[in-house]
């Protein structure tokens, strides 16, 4: 029966061709020689790493566009669990409608979004009118890091909603009802009991999400306006606009890079904790 | 919490749905909107904006060029995507999760950083970003994570016995795929064919990276005349767009459950 595996060669060459092999020859990118006036020269060199690596300027949008990401990951969590929760313990027949709200925004595009927390927020926006129709003063909610977060978080709360619901799933209430009725209080049940059970969930969104954020590009161009700059933008701006591709790819490569080695050590912690919370 | 019903944690549900619609809704507003922007209070109704987006060149391009894209990369991806979800639902051995690695790591990888590594590649090669092909290409390796992950849920549930009881009865594998297996399996083929539609037709950074001089997809259109005006055209051409999605979820809905979706799906 060989010919059962012909279902399969299409997509693996499929894949090799158009994913593997331009992965790998991003990296080979990164090691050619720029010369000026040309895009690139088949010659070994490491002085895009060097120039990268050397660049105070890089690390400074490298810490930012990291940070942006840790804070868009802590707010999702935040505002998603309750979400979770709510859609993970509600009664058979609301879950559907309450899923849908959730995953329906998901497959509206990230510009349409954007574009509609700028009617909403921005410097004429609905809420500015409200505040001068009130004789308030204006505030600068849009293209700033405040709007750009917002975006953010409103882009990616679901997928944390969804990684947490899908664990809150797995529990069964009857947990919940037998801690309570051995006497503990309906904090002290969600805090030793819901929350350890759910944390494989809420691991697994933080990953999801800070991966997701920090690579971001549309939301921090849209609603960051000239007052953000993050490494995608950078890397963007180089192939872009500066056609300096061996550059850009190892920019890329170092922020990527860094961001792996980071969810590599981050897993490795995340399953110690989880083993030690369950214990 | 001990059953989530306190008035303050609905309070709180409430409102974070309220953050989670509001900027689609005011969008919806908007482009039913009379003035030129949304005022407070506001100017009354009208479909002024939407006749505006159909007389627009730019717009109207944009948006049946996307829905070509869009169409033929569900085509290629559901192909694809249908046939890698039989072989390693069902045949894969020991190569099951390597495969199911390789065929979902498009949606783990940075979009962004995947459409420079297509853009260095379709240059490198030669074959550059001229035409669909390029786009086509990258937006069906993007989509096909998404049929295959859906595909794969309905086939894992499926009863082989329907099948086996059609071969015993003479059937040959093609008559029994046609017959019996595609029947079955139908509500989570289409969705996850809609899945890669709607991921195509929302698609940014892909596009952004292998789009051609003289084509543009919409998202692309409006997001270079969002950095000019304000203009509510936008506001009618992202309601249309709004309205597709809508659909499409609950389309997806009737056919699999989104709870299947949910916990089992697409991520």
């Amino acid at each position: 029966m060989w010919r059962r595996h012909l279902l399969i060669a299409p997509v693996v060459l499929f894949l090799i061709v158009l994913l593997i092999v331009p992965y790998v020859n991003m990296v080979r990118m990164s090691f050619l020689v720029k010369p000026p006036g040309e895009r690139y020269l088949n010659v070994f060199t490491l002085d895009n790493y060097a120039r990268v690596l050397r660049d105070g300027f890089y690390w400074r949008i490298l810490a930012n566009t990291v940070w942006y990401a840790v804070l868009t990951t802590a707010l999702t969590l935040l505002l998603g669990y309750p979400l979770a929760y709510a859609i993970a313990r509600a009664p058979n027949r609301r879950r559907p409608l309450l899923l849908m709200l959730l995953i329906a925004p998901l497959l509206v595009g990230v510009v349409i979004r954007a574009y509609g927390w700028l009617i909403l927020l921005g410097r004429v926006g609905l809420v500015n009118q409200l505040l001068r129709y009130a004789g308030r003063q204006p505030v600068e909610l849009m293209y700033n890091v405040t709007g750009m977060t917002i975006g953010l978080v409103h882009v990616f709360m679901p997928f944390m909603a969804l990684s947490i619901a899908g664990a809150l799933q797995n529990i069964s209430p009857d947990v919940e009802r037998a801690a309570r009725s051995l006497g503990a209080s309906p904090w002290k049940t969600f805090w030793r009991v819901t929350w350890p059970l759910s944390l494989p969930g809420v691991f697994a969104g933080m990953l999801l999400v800070f991966v997701l954020a920090v690579s971001s590009y549309v939301i921090p161009i849209l609603l960051g306006g000239n007052n953000v700059l993050v490494i995608p933008m950078l890397v963007v701006q180089l192939l872009l606009d500066a056609f300096n591709w061996p550059v850009g790819s190892a920019l890329a490569m170092v922020f990527f890079g860094l961001t792996a080695v980071v969810l590599w050590g981050y897993v490795k912690l995340m399953n110690r904790a989880l083993r030690w919370s369950l214990r | 919490m001990s059953e989530g019903r306190s008035p303050l944690f609905v309070a709180v549900v409430v409102v974070l749905y309220a953050f989670l619609l509001a900027p689609i809704v005011i969008i919806v507003l908007a482009a039913f909107n009379a003035g030129e922007y949304l005022r407070f209070p506001p100017d009354g109704l009208s479909i002024r904006w939407f006749v505006k987006f159909a007389q627009s060149g730019p717009f109207v391009r944009a948006f049946v060029f996307s829905l070509q894209l869009a169409a033929a990369t569900t085509i290629l991806a559901t192909v694809l995507g249908g046939m890698a979800a039989f072989y390693v639902v069902r045949h894969a051995g020991r190569f099951r999760d390597t495969l199911r690695l390789l065929v979902v790591s498009p949606l783990q990888l940075p979009a962004i950083l995947t459409g420079i590594a297509l853009l260095l590649f379709f240059y490198g090669t030669g074959l550059g970003t001229r035409g669909m092909r390029a786009l086509l290409l990258g937006h069906t390796l993007v989509c096909l994570p998404y049929v295959f992950l859906t595909i794969s849920t309905v086939l894992v549930g499926f009863d082989r016995s329907l099948e086996e009881a059609a071969r015993s009865l003479g059937a040959g594998p093609l008559t029994t795929f046609r017959r019996v297996t595609l029947p079955l399996i139908k509500g989570g083929v289409i969705s996850g064919a809609l899945f890669a539609f709607i991921t195509s037709f929302d698609q940014f950074p892909i596009s952004l990276l292998l789009v051609s001089v003289g084509n543009t997809t919409l998202p692309l259109q409006l997001f270079d005349y969002l950095r000019f005006s304000f203009d509510p055209t936008a506001a009618a051409v992202s309601t249309v767009s709004v309205l597709m999605s809508v659909a499409i979820v609950l389309i997806i809905h009737r056919l699999v459950g989104l709870e299947s979706i949910a916990w089992g799906g697409p991520r």
